[in-house]
């Protein structure tokens, strides 16, 4: 409750100041939803590496998913409590998964320890952008999966993709509908086209949202299991523009995503234009 | 609740990210419109073999199939059965544009030759790189026009073999493009055009890079009694008589680039090299980094930098920096004459088949033989530099006796890996 009013007090400072420049658009914050009832936050220290990741509890509740148009959809979901990756899933977490340092011998077999690694990527995945807490990208929702597979396997919990319903619920913190949102607004909490300089940027650098999760709009794309039990990549990313920042922005893959792989078959890992699909982990009690 | 929008995400241009979405997207609509085929007839259609079904020779027989009107892939040729076999499982997807029949399919050492020997135009050679040479000869003496994977050797006695046939091809009239994309990839060429006509001033120097993640894995337990001719060619990346090192593999595109931007190639090579993260047998006796200083004519210095690492940031890029400025080559100039290229995206590994067939059927061959033999050389020379600790120069590379390629015969024969260079120790013959 406390980091809410923090959160909420420091965004509505932000918004003030802004308000001078950038006056009428601006509404009131919604009143949130206190995530009561739900279990403590933890960082999971991933046995035998150096991997950390930090998960926020997410208190259950119903929301309602609506889509017009060719994608439609009107759902209400109920929410059980989970806990959800503060930030996106960064190279320093995935690396120890997909690429052990192969110095003393090759890399373990497949199956070796129950899960499958990635084959290598054709292009270098971080693009040059950045690594060492950079989110990461190019990858597939099948990586997604095969990454919380082995962060099970390691951990004996049980780590997935959210649904869509569940990133949404995560991502709105208790925001209902469709607030309008000043530029500076979206500034503080979101990498997106206006201020990304064309890459995604060091994941957690944006404010957090009002149950303490970091960039849930924009910078990486996140996959997500969709309504349909189709991948959806969820919130837009570093390369959108602001009107697409939004809680219910949606892209499904296309070719295009692996125009560039010059192998056939085409990876089933990794997406030679992807710049802008990445992902976090979710965690079921 | 927010308004949907199912257009897909990231169709912006980002830097160094040449418009990667929108790419694909830009190319097809590209490939459909009217005028791009300014050459192509109804009834000029172009039989096209494939020589080596990897993953690469798989893709460039798509790509090329889909590059152009009137594009059947005849006959396919790999010295592995599976291999081939996955391939044409693969290239089922081009419906009718796949005209393989079992009579046409070849495997085995000798597969080249009688792919060659069949009524097609035109060869993509995707091989493992040791054996181009030898393919791109046998390809111009057989009158087939070419579409080659870079690197185009991985000895001095290779790139002599390709230059030689490269001139034939000119005599002959016949095309070759290779696949060092980055010529046709719409952002470079665009840059490299404004380059040229001095848009930094005089170029001074330059950086290039390929630092990024290793190719495969090592798999399993090895001795050396494993290193048999078969497993040498299937796991080429790690021989140095098939790959040529990863700076002669991959690091050739970026050194390409270097080549493009000078109008030259580099008169002599220093450098270090080793093998810091892939020290097991089991990765053969390739480098898993370099570290090249490349001197051009008028002692101008490049700086080569490659490494296989894993955990580590990435940068496959280059810098080349002008008296007035500085270029990516690839979308950006910075400096007295800022600029961006904002055109249209591509697909350039679609764009080299383009840009090949319409050479042919402007009756126009473009010959890129010696563009990429060279650029294949100067790493090659790079490697040199490392692999022995010594200074080496173009003609010391060029003329070099070393050959690097065992008989190619037994596939079950053990040949051994050779050992890992030390510089110092290492001679250059």
């Amino acid at each position: 409750m406390k980091r809410l009013i923090s959160a909420q007090g420091r965004l509505a400072a932000a918004c003030a100041a802004a308000a001078t420049l950038l006056a009428a658009t601006a509404m009131p914050i919604p009143a949130q939803d206190a995530p009561t009832g739900s279990p403590k936050s933890y960082v999971e220290a991933v046995p035998d590496t150096t991997v950390k990741l930090a998960m926020i509890a997410v208190p259950g509740g119903v929301i309602t998913i609506k889509r017009t148009g060719k994608n439609a959809v009107s759902q209400a979901v109920t929410i059980k409590p989970f806990w959800i990756e503060q930030t996106e899933l960064t190279w320093d977490a995935f690396d120890p998964y997909a690429f052990p340092l192969a110095a003393s011998g090759p890399a373990p077999k497949a199956g070796a320890d129950a899960v499958s690694r990635p084959s290598r990527p054709y292009i270098p995945a971080d693009l040059g952008w950045g690594h060492k807490g950079f989110p990461v990208i190019n990858v597939t929702y099948h990586t997604g999966q095969q990454y919380c597979a082995w962060l099970s396997a390691k951990t004996g919990k049980k780590y997935r993709l959210p649904t869509e319903a569940e990133w949404e619920w995560a991502a709105r913190a208790g925001v209902k509908g469709s607030p309008k949102t000043t530029t500076a607004q979206l500034q503080k909490v979101a990498w997106y086209a206006a201020n990304s300089k064309g890459q995604t940027q060091p994941a957690g650098r944006k404010a957090p949202n009002a149950w303490g999760i970091h960039d849930m709009l924009g910078n990486a794309g996140e996959w997500c299991t969709g309504l349909d039990g189709k991948p959806v990549l969820c919130g837009g990313t570093y390369d959108d523009p602001a009107a697409r920042i939004l809680f219910g922005t949606r892209a499904w893959q296309t070719p295009d995503w692996n125009a560039t792989d010059p192998q056939i078959p085409k990876s089933k890992w990794w997406l030679a234009d992807g710049s802008f699909a990445g992902f976090r982990v979710l965690r079921e009690p | 609740m927010s308004a949907p929008n199912d257009a897909p995400a990231g169709n912006g241009v980002t830097r160094r990210h040449f418009l990667r979405s929108s790419a694909a997207a830009a190319v097809s609509a590209a490939l459909l419109s009217t005028g791009n085929y300014a050459f192509a007839q109804g009834s000029d259609r172009i039989r096209v073999g494939l020589i080596g079904c990897g993953g690469r020779g798989t893709g460039a027989a798509g790509d090329c199939a889909n590059s152009a009107p009137n594009i059947e892939i005849w006959a396919m040729g790999d010295v592995f059965e599976d291999r081939l076999n996955g391939s044409r499982e693969h290239l089922k997807g081009l419906g009718d544009k796949l005209k393989v029949t079992d009579e046409r399919c070849f495997t085995g050492i000798d597969a080249y030759k009688h792919v060659l020997a069949q009524d097609i135009q035109l060869v993509i050679l995707a091989t493992p790189p040791g054996f181009r040479p030898v393919h791109f000869q046998a390809a111009i003496e057989a009158g087939k026009h070419v579409f080659m994977e870079k690197p185009v050797a991985t000895d001095a006695p290779g790139i002599r073999a390709v230059l030689a046939a490269g001139d034939l091809a000119t005599q002959k009239g016949l095309a070759v493009v290779a696949g060092t994309q980055r010529r046709h990839q719409n952002g470079y060429v665009a840059t490299m055009r404004r380059i040229h006509d001095g848009a930094i001033g005089d170029l001074v120097g330059a950086q290039v890079y390929w630092n990024g993640g290793g190719v495969g894995n090592g798999t399993g337990e090895f001795t050396e009694n494993d290193a048999t001719l078969e497993w040498q060619i299937r796991h080429w990346y790690y021989l140095t008589w098939l790959c040529g090192d990863h700076i002669v593999e991959q690091h050739v595109h970026n050194i390409d680039v270097a080549n493009w931007a000078f109008g030259a190639h580099p008169v002599s090579a220093m450098g270090v090299g080793g093998r810091a993260q892939r020290t097991a047998p089991v990765y053969g006796q390739i480098f898993d980094h370099f570290a090249i200083d490349f001197e051009y004519p008028n002692g101008v210095r490049v700086m080569s930098m490659c490494r296989h690492w894993d955990n580590t940031p990435s940068n496959v890029s280059e810098r080349v920096v002008g008296t007035r400025g500085v270029s990516d080559c690839s979308s950006n100039i910075w400096g007295a004459t800022p600029w961006r290229y904002q055109g249209q995206g591509n697909n350039p590994y679609v764009t080299e088949h383009t840009d090949l067939v319409n050479s042919i059927r402007a009756g126009k061959p473009l010959n890129e033989a010696r563009a990429v033999a060279e650029s294949t050389l100067s790493a090659i020379m790079g490697r040199m530099a490392a692999y022995t600790g010594q200074v080496v120069t173009w003609d010391e590379a060029l003329n070099s006796k070393e050959s690097l390629m065992p008989a190619v015969d037994d596939l079950k024969r053990v040949l051994g890996v050779p050992p890992v260079a030390v510089p110092g120790k290492t001679q250059l013959t």
